[in-house]
């Protein structure tokens, strides 16, 4: 484990997060309590991980984090620079490398020399540059969620929200993955890394387990 | 490049999609406007000749257009909606795509408009021309509206036939008495068959297929904006 909490303000403050889905008619409506008080908050400079068991509710508390989901109660702060990298890719199957990263240089505002040097670089990181002018739908399901991961880190966000980040990977892009979180938190980044698996423990400042709806802290 | 014309590269690149927005419109009106004659005085109709082959123009630039319109908006929803809350916001991306699909409708309409003007003379082919457009853009706002509230492709694909067929059987001259509220297409329908027959279309006639097309294009984009908006 590399340390405790920092005394600087964190980047992401979740506090009693409650969220149930609703499913059924009306006349026999049934809910299911997801989060019931999921509280956590991520430093500057962190790698904290997430876990739980399948269906415990890690992908809703990061859906709920990044906006993609409502919550019923609960607060949060989060920066306005931030970069999610879902557990699904959720690319353009048509589109090209190039052209999504086109598409996010946009969303991100970036000026062309930045866009194209941050390309560049997280393109070398992540070993597919040559899949630069393919398509979405040419590319293998690991070479699909490097790009997915990319587009999260291409505007360099303070706080970065990792879903089940290195589904897919070889062992050589896994293993490239913990140096690029490593640089980026040594850079300041804070980083939310879910997963139900965490086998690099040592590399984390700390560890949430949700469960229950609720976040202990479990190392 | 433009979103408007990535997202545009993005529906080119399907090249069976393409050939298909051609082909049924135009197979349909060939072909199945025979049938409408008949199927009109079944329900108690007067649809009749060539009024009969210009509403199927209109039709199947609508179905095609409706079709295309739900699964452009269905099928990329996850990714519009990641690209809105990295900031471009949903307003945009809902501009864009909905820009970039205008130009499938034009496709559609101009195939079924082409074949309307080879199988009857239709007297005032402009008219006839943004009747045929009308109707398409009417209904890729209709599949857009459907795609960005049911991702689900089956359901939110029957939602759009199930209007499309209360609209185009409720549709003048299909069957007896005024259309009903749901006959979205009456107006457009109205100018098409009045070109066939080379009547003039007064202008406050065209006021309403302009409301009601124009009206339709910002309710699908309002709620795609709606759906893909953050919820933080």
């Amino acid at each position: 484990m590399t340390g405790t909490a920092t005394t600087t303000s964190p980047v992401l403050t979740v506090t009693d997060v409650t969220k149930a889905f609703r499913f059924g008619p009306p006349w026999r409506r049934q809910r299911i309590d997801v989060l019931r008080g999921a509280s956590l908050e991520v430093g500057p400079g962190e790698l904290v991980g997430l876990v739980g068991e399948n269906g415990s509710g890690k992908s809703t508390l990061m859906q709920i984090i990044v906006g993609l989901l409502g919550h019923d109660g609960g607060t949060m702060t989060a920066p306005a620079r931030l970069g999610y990298c879902p557990q699904q890719p959720l690319l353009w199957e048509k589109l090209t490398v190039a052209e999504h990263f086109e598409l996010f240089n946009q969303a991100y505002r970036l000026d062309d020399a930045t866009a194209a040097s941050a390309r560049d670089g997280l393109l070398d990181e992540l070993g597919f540059a040559k899949y630069l002018d393919y398509r979405v739908e040419a590319l293998s399901g690991g070479t699909r969620q490097k790009l997915n991961l990319a587009l999260a880190l291409v505007h360099r966000p303070e706080l970065l929200l990792l879903d089940e980040p290195y589904a897919g990977f070889d062992w050589e892009t896994y293993l490239r993955f913990w140096e690029m979180a490593e640089r980026r938190r040594e850079e300041g980044m804070g980083i939310l890394i879910v997963s139900h698996l965490l086998a690099e423990r040592d590399r984390l400042t700390r560890i949430y387990e949700l469960r229950d709806g609720r976040c202990e802290v479990i190392s | 490049m433009t979103r408007t014309a990535v997202f545009a590269r993005e529906q080119l690149r399907a090249p069976f999609t393409l050939a298909l927005l051609v082909v049924i419109p135009a197979l349909f009106v060939v072909s199945a406007a025979g049938a409408l004659n008949d199927f009109a005085s079944a329900l108690g109709g007067s649809l009749a000749g060539d009024a009969a082959v210009g509403l199927s123009a209109g039709w199947a630039a609508a179905f095609i257009s409706g079709a295309l319109g739900f699964f452009q908006a269905a099928s990329s929803r996850g990714a519009d909606r990641r690209l809105a809350l990295a900031g471009l916001g949903p307003a945009r991306v809902a501009l864009s795509r909905i820009a970039a699909s205008v130009g499938l409708a034009f496709i559609a309409a101009a195939a079924a408009f082409v074949a309307l003007l080879l199988r009857v003379d239709v007297a005032h082919p402009l008219h006839a021309g943004i009747a045929v457009l009308a109707f398409a853009l009417l209904y890729l706002a209709i599949g857009v509206l459907v795609g960005s509230l049911v991702s689900a492709p089956l359901e939110g694909s029957l939602l759009v036939v199930f209007v499309f067929l209360l609209d185009a059987f409720s549709g003048p001259g299909m069957s007896g008495g005024s259309p009903p509220p749901w006959a979205v297409s009456q107006k457009a329908a109205d100018v098409l068959i009045a070109a066939g027959t080379g009547t003039d279309t007064p202008t406050d006639e065209w006021v309403k297929v302009a409301v009601v097309t124009g009206g339709a294009l910002v309710a699908a984009f309002l709620v795609f904006v709606a759906s893909a908006r953050s919820r933080a």
